[in-house]
This record gives C-alpha cells, sequence and structure tokens, in this order.
C-alpha cells in the first residue's frame, strides 16, 4: 500500500510539469497553425503571428516551477497532498494551455482581417493567462503546508 | 461532432466571409477555394461535395423534376454525418419549398393534392394555401417581403432577399464552429452565396445594358443621315 501512495505522490511531483508541457505543445500547434494560415493570406505582421501563437508557453513554465516547489522526499504522510496539488495544477494549466491556443487562433484569425483590433482580440488570451496564473500561485501557495 | 481544431490553419488562410460581400474584386476565386480545399481529409471533401450538389442551382439540369431535386436531398442527407450540415439543409430546403409554393400560387394553382416540396412544412403549406404568409409568418417572417417581391414583378429583389436570408442562417451556425469542418463547409456555402450575388449583379448590369442599348437603337432609327439619299 504504502509503495502505491509513494508513487501517487512521485506522480503529483512531475503532473504539473508534464500536463504543462502537453499543453504548451498543443496551445502552441493550435495558435501556429492559425499563424501560418494567417500568413499566406496577408502581405505583412507575420513576427505578431508568431508572437501570439507562442502565448501558451507559458504553461509549461509555470508547470516547472511547481513541480521544484513541490519536489521534496516523498513520505507516505505527504504523497497525498502533493498528488492533489500536482495533479490539480496540472490539469488546470492544460486546460488553459488549450483552450488559450484556441484563443489565440481565433484572435490571429480576426486580426488578419482587421489589424486594428490586435490588442482587443488578445483579451481572452490574456484573461486565460490569469486562470493559469491564479493555479500556479495558489498551488505554491497551498504546497507551503505540506511537511 | 467534427475535430474542434482540425482545419485551424485552412480557415485561417481564407479571406473573412464578410469580406465576400463588401469587396470590389472577389477577394478569393473558386479556382483558388478549390485549391485551399485540397486540405480538407478525403471523407471532409466527399461530405462537402454532397451539400454543394445538393444546394448549387448549377448543379442541377433545367428539367430537373420536384422528385429528382427532392430525392437528391434525401440521399445527401443520409451521406452528411455532421448534424450542424444536415440541419443546415434542411433549413434551405424549406426556404426553397416556401419559395416554389409562393410562385405555384402566385401563377394562380390550386393547392397540391400531394405533399409540397421537401421537409416539416411540405403538408402545412396546402393546407394553408389561402393564407397570404401560409400560416408561417412567425416562423419565416421573410415571407411577407418575399410574396411583395413576387407580387411587383421584380425577380432580382426576390433572389437578393433569399440569397441574405440564406447568408444570415449561415452565419447563425457559423458561430458555433470555428475551425472545424463545419466551419469549412459554411465558408464554401458563403461563398456560393457571394458567388451568385455577383452574378445576379452582373445580371442586373447586362439588363440595364440591354435597355440602354434599345434605347440608343431606337434614337438611331430616327436620325437622319444626311446626303445619305444625294
Amino acid at each position: 500500500m504504502n509503495e502505491l501512495v509513494l508513487t501517487l505522490g512521485w506522480l503529483g511531483i512531475y503532473a504539473p510539469m508534464a500536463l504543462g508541457a502537453a499543453a504548451s505543445a498543443i496551445g502552441c500547434a493550435i495558435a501556429g497553425q492559425a499563424s501560418i494560415g494567417a500568413m499566406t493570406e496577408t502581405e505583412g505582421g507575420y513576427g505578431r503571428f508568431v508572437g501570439v501563437s507562442a502565448f501558451p508557453s507559458t504553461m509549461v513554465i509555470y508547470g516547472i516551477v511547481i513541480m521544484f516547489t513541490l519536489n521534496r522526499d516523498v513520505t507516505p504522510e505527504n504523497a497525498g497532498g502533493l498528488f492533489g496539488i500536482g495533479i490539480l495544477s496540472g490539469i488546470a494549466l492544460m486546460y488553459c494551455g488549450i483552450w488559450q491556443g484556441r484563443a489565440c487562433a481565433a484572435a490571429i484569425n480576426a486580426t488578419k482581417e482587421k489589424p486594428e483590433i490586435f490588442g482587443l482580440a488578445l483579451a481572452p488570451a490574456a484573461i486565460i493567462e490569469g486562470f493559469g496564473v491564479f493555479a500556479f500561485v495558489f498551488a505554491l501557495v497551498i504546497s507551503a503546508g505540506i511537511s | 461532432m467534427s475535430d474542434p481544431d482540425a482545419y485551424i490553419a485552412l480557415i485561417s488562410s481564407l479571406p473573412g466571409s464578410e469580406r465576400l460581400f463588401v469587396a470590389k474584386q472577389p477577394p478569393l476565386s473558386r479556382l483558388r477555394l478549390d485549391r485551399r480545399l485540397k486540405a480538407l481529409a478525403s471523407e471532409d471533401a466527399r461530405v462537402l461535395r454532397v451539400l454543394e450538389h445538393a444546394l448549387n442551382w448549377n448543379d442541377y439540369d433545367m428539367d430537373v423534376t420536384d422528385d429528382q431535386a427532392i430525392a437528391r436531398c434525401k440521399t445527401a442527407l443520409d451521406d452528411i454525418p455532421q448534424p450542424t450540415l444536415k440541419k443546415l439543409l434542411v433549413e434551405r430546403m424549406d426556404l426553397r419549398t416556401v419559395v416554389a409554393a409562393l410562385r405555384l400560387r402566385h401563377r394562380g394553382e390550386p393547392p397540391p393534392a400531394t405533399p409540397l416540396g421537401f421537409g416539416r412544412w411540405s403538408r402545412h403549406i396546402p393546407a394553408h394555401w389561402t393564407d397570404p404568409g401560409f400560416g408561417l409568418d412567425a416562423a419565416m417572417p421573410w415571407i411577407k417581403d418575399a410574396r411583395q417581391l413576387l407580387e411587383s414583378n421584380d425577380p432580382l429583389g426576390l433572389e437578393r432577399l433569399l440569397l441574405s436570408i440564406s447568408h444570415k442562417q449561415l452565419k447563425r451556425h457559423s458561430a458555433r464552429h470555428l475551425f472545424d469542418f463545419e466551419a469549412v463547409a459554411i465558408y464554401v456555402l458563403i461563398w456560393n452565396i457571394f458567388d451568385r450575388w455577383a452574378q445576379s449583379s452582373a445580371q442586373e448590369a447586362a439588363a440595364r445594358f440591354e435597355k440602354l442599348a434599345q434605347q440608343a437603337m431606337a434614337d438611331v432609327a430616327d436620325i437622319d443621315f444626311e446626303g445619305a439619299y444625294a
């Protein structure tokens, strides 16, 4: 039984990093495809499209920081806490990354027609980033209570 | 349910559908559109062909019968797996059924003894033949305008009204589909509307040209050519 609990603890430590990486990969791929499509249709502003498509890459950074914060000797006492915080923050980051990628893709698709709405079109992606930051910050705060 | 991210690059590479109607020059020719549509998976390309085959007037022979047209739509409905596209097809056929009924009644024909056209209104319309809006004013508020255009003998106005209604129907469905196959199909259908819209403008220009030419020729007949009989 202890082995299973310890395994869950290790899973919790690595989950934010793994799920954050998956989130960034999927999100950047989604937004990147939109920027490639937009580049075939527009005459300029390519750098902006590529820059926006890199937005979801922050999720893996948050995941790495959470992983290092959770990283400690895993014991039967702290494994449950590590698992809960790690898995749930990882899932939150993954959703944020994928949907941020979709929001960025929509922003790129809209701004290829109307470049003047570039800033406003990024608002949904920025708000999603805020939710990712919430998941990140409170994972750090809560992890301080784990022995 | 289609993959919501299946055609991100394809959709992003197409000019916005709103631009189709405001541009003086078509921003995307059919040739270029077809080239972009090569990115579709083979099954999606097949479904799009079926949908266009059922909806495009250009794909119908001039002497096609009602039964043939209805059979083609029923086959298309069986062939199309996406609920949104099925709904789009049914809505368009409802519209065509109502317009067909308006034309028949305008010609002074009696209510058909059998169900008319295709869809949920095919029995309702003959049963409400004497009602100006076939009892569908609430469901289809545009019927009144269509009837007035038909009675005032304005086929171009009627064509444009029907195109704008079809466009609104498509835009309503497009709000739920950003980058999936349905979004691509809706874009192509909007492009087809734009194409017909542009053609109707060309027809209007041609009719006007013919009228002006006839007027000019009438004036020519009255010209007294000096020295012609010298």
